[in-house]
């Protein structure tokens, strides 16, 4: 579900510095509940990390292991006092909101606590994963901007030629299905189907032993296809938002009036149409902070790539609790920290907007 | 009930917009063949004539195969019956064009599925990795995934359109508290909180649409809030008061009617997207129980096993073929609500 964003211009009270200010004291209560919930659900559930580890051991007994039967329920392959030393390393033996505040206090001092399932520091985990994350989410905005936008203004100018009814259908095709399907698509055509670009991953096996050169295209070759499924869907919005603000623009009084004073058509909109044109594509620029830094679950899962979205997924199927929380701690500051961007964007793109004025649109 | 000549002008816009208006006609055939998906893909018969008497297997409790003189007690397996019957001429059975149902294994001993698509076994998509019938898991899949969007749809716009006029309209504190609430809730990363609330929770229908409700439910609010907002604002709401109406009458006779323009614009990219986001978190596992047929699951099961690559076809091309009719709708109802006309030079 495409993920609601405020209209920037929609807000009553204060200026623009008060204003921003107050966003950014709102994230501390968002962030406390979204967290608080998080965290109380993690701890109401089975099937967390002793579980896990003594499902583990049942399964597969360590050669040699002493299987110590507790009696209890099913044959417990620990004792009662080990369970207890565990639930205590993992904090589960205290009550809820206490382990929550401990856990908080522990954040705030930037320790995102030890995974569960790589007895890692959380922290040394995720930042493992941002480069490659960074590396598709820059390339992404690149790509999106770099076509959308001229791509835009052409299909503006040229509104209602083959040209526009062409791309009109592409973008359309990209908009309708999601980027998800698209990777599949893609992957089964020109990865299996055709063998062009390989299954997955983001390099090579034996990519150490390549030349620079070689590596070069080794990471491009891996790159294509998922670039493509990312960018598919984005595609549409910008270039369509940025088609129908142009042309806005050109219908509005101040264009006429450039033209009439004779202006050519040209200058008119490179100097005049475009700028004001640029306000509704700046309300999604910083929602791009997220992305590039987050990348999506389903892409990152679907072409296996090691990026930030695969380790949510992962911890949150082997129930890894401190990497799910950290995951989510980095993504909800991340996107708020996004939102506020795009409405400063929006100020900076245009100064008429008020942030304190009354009710528009 | 009266058409009110701006909805019959609304209308035949909608109905000029050809793309859409074909893909709105296939797509209500589609509803209603998915509504009687029992008649066209199912492993019972539709009629089954024996010893004179004609059995309509369809709906209801199963027949025992003692029923058809079958050595059994379990349910009739049609299938055979039919080549039964065409050796010993007892009877006849008129089987759906698709003989297979969503949960049925078919299996051979001489191959192990999945097996590829084939008319002569009529798995005309093929079957999947456990020998289901692609057809019947897509049909099936389909008419889950709708009945979700649509389940999603109604409740998503029933608080969004209650609280949002309420907020639009009394505006003040009420308004200022569900901005706030609104911004905060609004601030959550939407399909990691759902995979992790999945995850805990066991997902069955209702929950998931639990779920999705408590996170979707602010979009359709902002956007009411702001039609109301607006129409409040309007001379004829004045005249109403004026006349002495009521709160309750204002918003029900004159606002919501004057609202429903933002409400139908929105219903198939909600419906859109409800299908895509079941779709993804049944892929990604956290979403209904396997073996609920699902879209998601023959997706994650196509990718898993690229060499049979009829699974990943059928489901991406059927979620194409949806989404791109579903969005073309969307596209003419918008332009049938927003006859704005772009003018331009040159």
């Amino acid at each position: 579900m495409a993920t609601f964003r405020f209209e920037a211009i929609d807000r009553r009270d204060g200026d623009v510095t008060s204003y921003f200010i107050r966003r950014l004291l709102l994230i501390i209560p968002t962030f406390l509940g979204v967290s608080l919930l998080v965290f109380t659900l993690t701890r109401l559930v089975p099937g967390g990390p002793i579980e896990r580890m003594l499902n583990e051991a049942a399964m597969a007994p360590q050669p040699g292991a002493q299987v110590v039967n507790t009696g209890g329920k099913g044959g417990s392959v620990l004792s009662k006092e080990q369970l207890a030393q565990l639930e205590a390393y993992y904090g589960f033996d205290k009550p809820i909101f206490v382990s929550y505040v401990g856990w908080l206090s522990r954040v705030v001092r930037l320790d995102l606590g030890t995974s569960t399932r790589y007895s890692e520091p959380v922290w040394d985990i995720i930042q493992s994963r941002f480069p490659i994350s960074i590396f598709y989410g820059v390339v992404t905005l690149i790509l999106t901007y770099g076509v959308c936008i001229p791509l835009g203004v052409v299909k503006a100018i040229r509104h209602r030629t083959l040209f526009d009814s062409v791309s009109s259908a592409l973008v359309f095709i990209g908009y309708a299905i999601p980027g998800y399907v698209v990777g599949i698509g893609l992957l089964t055509a020109f990865a299996w189907k055709l063998d062009w670009f390989p299954l997955g991953g983001f390099v090579s096996d034996d990519f150490d032993d390549l030349s620079p050169n070689e590596r070069i295209r080794d990471i491009v070759n891996h790159a294509v296809l998922p670039v493509l499924s990312y960018v598919a869907g984005s595609f549409a919005v910008t270039t369509l938002l940025m088609k129908n603000s142009l042309m806005d623009n050109l219908a509005a009084d101040y264009v006429r009036t450039a033209i009439a004073k004779g202006m050519t058509f040209r200058r008119a909109v490179f100097k005049h149409a475009f700028r004001n044109s640029l306000v509704p594509i700046a309300t999604s620029f910083g929602g791009n902070i997220s992305l590039i830094l987050t990348g999506s679950f389903l892409i990152e899962k679907i072409f296996d790539i090691d990026g930030f979205g695969l380790l949510g997924f992962e911890s949150l199927v082997e129930r890894d609790y401190p990497v799910v929380m950290g995951i989510l701690v980095i993504s909800s500051l991340l996107f708020m920290i996004g939102n506020i961007l795009s409405d400063l964007c929006v100020a900076i793109v245009d100064p008429r907007v008020k942030f304190g004025s009354g009710e528009a649109g | 009930m009266s058409v009110s000549p701006l909805t019959l002008k609304q209308w035949q816009r909608f109905k000029s917009i050809k793309r859409g208006y074909y893909a709105a006609l296939a797509m209500a055939g589609l509803l209603a063949m998915s509504c009687g998906a029992e008649l066209l893909v199912n492993n019972r018969a539709l009629i089954v004539s024996y010893e004179g008497r004609l059995f309509f297997p369809t709906y209801g409790a199963f027949l025992p195969g003692t029923t058809f003189g079958l050595g059994y007690d379990y349910e009739t397996n049609y299938r055979e019956l039919r080549t039964v019957f065409a050796e010993s001429g007892a009877g006849w059975v008129l089987m759906p064009p698709i003989p297979f149902n969503a949960f049925e294994n078919d299996l051979r001993e001489s191959a192990y599925p999945p097996y590829p698509p084939s008319v002569a076994t009529r798995h005309f998509l093929g079957t999947d990795t456990t020998g289901r019938d692609v057809v019947a898991r897509l049909v099936y899949g389909f008419r889950i995934a709708i009945g979700f969007s649509l389940v999603l749809l109604l409740c998503n716009y029933v608080i969004g359109v209650a609280v949002g006029c309420a907020m639009g309209f009394w505006g003040g504190a009420f308004d200022l508290f569900f901005q706030r609430v609104i911004e905060v809730w609004s601030n959550v990363p939407f399909l990691y909180v759902i995979m992790i609330v999945a995850s805990i929770m066991v997902p069955t229908f209702w929950t998931l649409t639990l779920v999705m409700v408590l996170f979707g439910w602010m979009s359709m609010t902002w956007y009411m809030r702001t039609s109301t907002y607006k129409e409040k604002a309007r001379d004829y709401v004045m005249a109403a008061r004026a006349l002495g109406a009521s709160s309750t009458r204002i918003v029900a006779r004159h606002i919501l009617p004057n609202t429903v323009s933002v409400i139908v614009t929105f219903i198939p990219f909600s419906i859109a997207s409800g299908i895509t986001a079941l779709t993804a978190l049944d892929y990604l596992g956290f979403g209904l129980l396997p073996p609920t047929p699902s879209w998601g699951d023959l997706l994650s099961q196509g990718t898993a096993n690229l060499d049979s690559p009829w699974i990943v076809t059928s489901v991406v091309s059927a979620m194409i073929v949806i989404l791109l009719m579903v969005t073309y709708i969307g596209e003419a109802v918008r332009e049938a609500f927003d006859p704005k006309r772009f003018t331009y030079y040159e």
